[in-house]
């Protein structure tokens, strides 16, 4: 058992590993189009909130519908930082620093969240992290920051009340968002960030703190029988959650020269399209919803044409997904299938189990 | 006040009632440490409901509970867990999609700990507690005959041995009581004739006190040294199992049922 984990989370780390030395050569040698070379890290990051947003929805089995929330909390506080900081400091230094922050601060606030979600279960957890969601979006849009001398100025009024002298800095300028910002962000960087996530994700996952989350995802009352601690463990994937999705968002706002918080990039349609690519990639399969990720990421671009009927497409998607998953004659049907691929193979766990009934 | 220190678990005058129901009314029950003590009842007595008090998973409307000489009245199951007592459940309640084994993993996750980080980045403490609950998770498994199924997934077991991995994980945390639900339900008679060895087993073994809930008069009779009767929430008859089971009440509140 231990080596058949560790040689599929070899086969997930290599599959990345692959699929980057693939892109970097056709990079390199001048095969990738400017098309799919825009494209490389809106893949990283859309594989990173993927796999984080798995966590809460595979692995501790709640359902998050405001991931989008907390890339859009990474994204402002490492454009902020980067706007402060600007020239002040090497690149490399700058977006190491920015990383640290975002996830930072998105895990602060990913507990403060937390606080009131997880007291909730089921679909009402589910309606009010889309609320935060689209809460943060919409107070993001409403700030106004600024920096001059005499340090921080805010309002959420206009630019003007923020009282800036001649050589004040507006950072925040309400629904314009944040400008001016060091567009550092590469396919190198996003793979490793890609690689930290999957290890973070994977290795909580078998360890003791993972055995108690997908304990309690399985049988509340049972983990409770056991002493489990149910808000811990809950809180833990989701602020973890949280924290890398903030990382996501920081990949996201270093690779704009302007960052804006939109119902498109940081809204709850953003937040279900994260969560269809945890669905069609499998429900607590990691390297499912990395897949996913990645061809829900190039083929849209791909398929310009249908472009309008891309959320129609994903909608009949996570329908048929939903079906295929919990559907008893699909559940039947898939049974039937898995036992006629049992004896092929001679698994004697599911035959043994069918027997003794 | 010494008398009752001798007691592993102490009970009195317990009650609680749903709506206008007194499910349970009035119990009480003294079980002394090592002991093998039977709850028997017709359908519907109480039985689950008195576990359920016990863990926490209700709060009781009168009455106290003494573990071991400490007071757990109206404590969290989580606390009630740490201080002492383990449970089975009458439906079944396993981590389905966990392994066989990390279902008795994850019973040991109190008695052998290490920091989230130190499970991240896989640090020697990580290795070692890992290594130190597989081994003892597997000595657990091995009493219940069930070592050979480590790696299944729990909800691919037959019934009777996912009765079997939820007392193994019960075991797991170490319990000065463990309670058992109905642990025959839905067994064949050898198979029952097998589970009530192995808890006399357990209980000489690990040293254990145990509590069970069972249906079967034939069966608490076996090996139980003393019985409380439940009927209609109350307690019928309480004492010695021989004593018990000839008490004229007892045989008609079963003959009744
Ligand atoms: N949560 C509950 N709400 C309402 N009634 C309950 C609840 N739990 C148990 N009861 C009632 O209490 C009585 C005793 O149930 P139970 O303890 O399960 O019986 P037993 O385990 O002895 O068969 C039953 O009438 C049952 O319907
Ligand atoms: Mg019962």
């Amino acid at each position: 058992m231990k080596t058949k984990t560790f040689r599929q989370n070899a086969v997930t780390y290599g599959i990345v590993i692959l699929f980057y030395l693939i892109c970097q050569g056709l990079i390199l040698s001048g095969n990738m189009s400017s098309l799919m070379k825009g494209l490389m890290v809106p893949i990283c990051y859309y594989v990173i909130l993927a796999v984080s947003l798995n966590l809460v929805v595979g692995i501790s089995g709640e359902l998050s519908l405001g991931h989008a929330g907390f890339m859009c909390i990474g994204a402002y506080a490492s454009a902020i930082f980067a706007v402060c900081v600007d020239g002040k400091m090497p690149e490399g230094l700058e977006l190491f620093l920015a990383l640290i922050i975002g996830a930072a601060i998105t895990a602060v606030f990913g507990f403060l969240i937390g606080i009131p979600v997880l007291r909730l279960r089921g679909d009402y957890l589910a309606i009010v992290t889309l609320a935060f969601g689209e809460i943060i979006k919409n107070v993001v849009n409403a700030v106004y920051l600024g920096v001059d001398e005499n340090g921080l100025h805010f309002s959420m009024k206009d630019s003007l009340s923020l009282g800036l002298s001649e050589e004040g800095l507006t950072i925040m300028n309400g629904a314009q968002g944040i400008s001016g910002l060091p567009r550092t962000a590469n396919l190198t960087i996003g793979i490793v960030l890609v690689l930290i996530t999957l290890f973070i994700v994977l290795n909580l996952m078998n360890s003791r703190q993972g055995r108690a989350i997908m304990a309690i995802r399985d049988n509340r009352i049972a983990a409770e029988s056991i002493g489990l601690s149910v808000s811990k463990y809950k809180m833990m994937a989701f602020v973890i959650s949280a924290a890398l999705a903030g990382v996501a968002g920081v990949l996201y706002s270093h690779n704009l020269s302007a960052l804006q918080a939109t119902s498109k990039n940081f809204g709850y349609n953003q937040s279900i399209m994260i969560l269809v690519f945890v669905v069609l990639g499998g429900i607590g399969n990691i390297r499912g919803s990395m897949i996913a990720a990645v061809i829900l990421t190039i083929l849209p671009e791909k398929l310009r044409f249908l472009s309008d009927y891309r959320m129609l497409i994903y909608a009949i998607v996570l329908i048929s997904m939903m079906l295929f998953n919990s559907a008893p004659k699909a559940i039947e049907w898939r049974k039937s299938l898995a036992e006629r691929f049992a004896r092929k193979k001679d698994i004697p766990a599911e035959t043994a189990g069918k027997e003794a009934r | 006040m010494a008398e009752q220190k001798k007691n592993m678990l102490s009970v009195e005058s317990l009650s609680i009632s749903f709506g206008g129901l007194k499910a349970v009314d009035n119990f009480h029950i003294q079980i002394k440490p090592h002991e093998l003590y039977g709850l028997i009842g017709p359908n519907g007595a109480g039985k689950t409901t008195v576990f359920n008090l016990l863990t926490g998973v209700y709060k009781p409307d009168t009455g106290s509970i003494l573990l071991d000489g400490q007071n757990i009245t109206g404590k969290h199951t989580i606390d009630i867990n740490h201080a002492g007592i383990a449970r089975t459940f009458q439906n079944i309640r396993l981590f389905g999609n966990l392994t066989v084994l990390d279902n008795v993993k994850a019973g040991l996750h109190a008695h052998y700990t290490y920091g989230m980080l130190s499970g991240i980045f896989r640090t020697p403490k990580f290795r070692k507690m890992e290594r130190e609950m597989d081994q003892k998770a597997m000595e657990i498994l091995k009493v219940f005959d069930l070592d050979g199924a480590a790696d299944y997934k729990a909800s691919q077991l037959p019934y009777g041995k996912q009765r079997k991995l939820e007392i193994s994980r019960a075991l797991a945390t170490e319990p000065k009581l463990l309670l058992l639900d109905e642990p025959a339900a839905g067994m064949n008679p050898q198979e029952t004739q097998e589970l009530m060895d192995t808890i006399r087993f357990v209980r000489d073994h690990f040293d254990m006190t145990i509590l069970l809930i069972e249906h079967d008069m034939k069966l608490v009779s076996g090996i139980c040294e003393e019985l409380t009767v439940l009927n209609f929430g109350q307690v019928l008859c309480q004492g010695e199992t021989k004593a018990v089971l000839n008490n004229p009440e007892v045989i008609k509140a079963y003959l009744g049922d």
